[in-house]
């Protein structure tokens, strides 16, 4: 049972570096999202591999179940990739503001000789 | 035969100090047009640069100084410049030698011709010279050309090195450089280095931060050794 157990998260996690690596080479994530989600992949099957590193580890950190343990790191991963996301909208929201302003300013000289036409 | 039109293209961040001697010195020794890419600068590198007599283009914001070379290229292809030559705002690179860089490209037989900076007593840290012996040993095995310096800014680039990199150039730090020659090589262009000589900057600030060259080494490592899987580019339809 466990070992099927194993064999699953397994096959999940390569899946998981595969699909990143099949749209990096497509282009079509940009690349230092593709190196994210890339090494991520690469933990993920490191810790499928490797089981009882994770118990070693959360047993250290007193957390008596190894699960809870990779529970509370997906959760912090989680978060950090939200703000980094929200970081990255914002500043692509400020950059087509700037954009949007500085095409009216050009279309102005156009648009005033059309109207007076 | 019509004499070669050339442009010189200076990507520009913040160097209202340096860039004028650097376009002055560059119109004494060559005979071009000289066009400033004002990456975002939130000082008076652009009039600075208007006022010593170069064109100038203004990105609405920072992108880089691959994007600042694709719009300079962008600009030589869609006005008719057949010859490119890239020089660093900061004062680092000789005019004169870039003439040596010209010389190569217009004899006609080379498309890309990198300027490598170990021509003179460049130094650099042991850790960044490791990062830089790497990837010059990568570009060197694909190019099959010597190549030293994979991550200069001195440049010059022949008409079919203008038309390919006008239409797709990558803009991430370090692939400008390093993933711009494998781009090249994929092409069929024949790439030279040259040594050249430098100067010391003459005014600005580095652009690189230890995390960030890090972050972006590693970005380069995977696209270096996933390149050849890869798609091409998608190229913008060509403008002219």
């Amino acid at each position: 049972m466990k070992n099927r157990l194993d064999a699953f998260s397994i096959i999940v996690a390569v899946a998981n570096v595969a699909v990143m690596v099949e749209l990096f080479r497509r282009r079509k994530v940009r690349e230092r999202f593709a190196l994210l989600w890339i090494v991520v992949g690469l933990g993920g099957v490191i810790l499928a591999v490797a089981r009882p590193l994770l118990d070693d580890l959360s047993h250290e950190l007193g957390i008596v179940n190894g699960t809870s343990f990779l529970f509370l790191l997906a959760l912090l991963f989680l978060m950090f990739v939200c703000v980094a996301l929200s970081l990255q909208v914002s500043r692509l929201a400020e950059r087509t503001e700037i954009l949007a302003e500085e095409i009216a300013l050009m279309r102005a000289p156009t648009d005033e000789a059309n109207a007076s036409r | 035969m019509t004499v070669p039109r050339l442009l010189v293209l200076i990507p520009c961040l913040n160097e209202e100090e340096a860039v004028g001697a650097v376009i002055q010195r560059a119109t004494a020794v060559l005979d071009a047009t000289v066009l400033v890419i004002d990456d975002g600068s939130t000082d008076g590198t652009a009039r600075v640069a208007r006022e010593n007599g170069a064109e100038v283009v203004r990105l609405p914001f920072n992108l880089g100084v691959g994007a600042a070379i694709r719009t300079g290229l962008r600009y030589a292809w869609q006005n008719g410049y057949d010859h490119v030559i890239q020089i660093d705002g900061d004062g680092q690179h000789d005019a004169d030698e870039a003439r040596k860089l010209l010389a190569a490209v217009t004899a006609g037989d080379v498309d890309l011709v990198v300027g490598s900076r170990f021509g003179s007593s460049y130094r650099v840290g042991r850790l960044r010279r490791l990062c830089m012996r790497y990837l010059a040993r990568v570009t060197t095995k694909r190019l099959r050309t010597p190549i030293t310096d994979a991550t200069s800014g001195f440049r010059a680039f022949g008409p079919r090195a203008v038309a390919l990199f006008s239409r797709s150039y990558p803009s991430d730090y370090l692939s400008d450089t390093v993933e711009a020659l494998l781009l090249a090589a994929d092409a069929g262009l024949r790439v030279v280095e040259v040594p050249t000589l430098m100067h010391p900057r003459q005014g600005g600030v580095p652009s690189a931060n230890a995390w960030r060259s890090a972050f972006h080494l590693a970005r380069l490592m995977l696209v270096i050794s996933l390149h050849r899987f890869r798609r091409p580019l998608t190229p913008r339809s060509p403008d002219r």
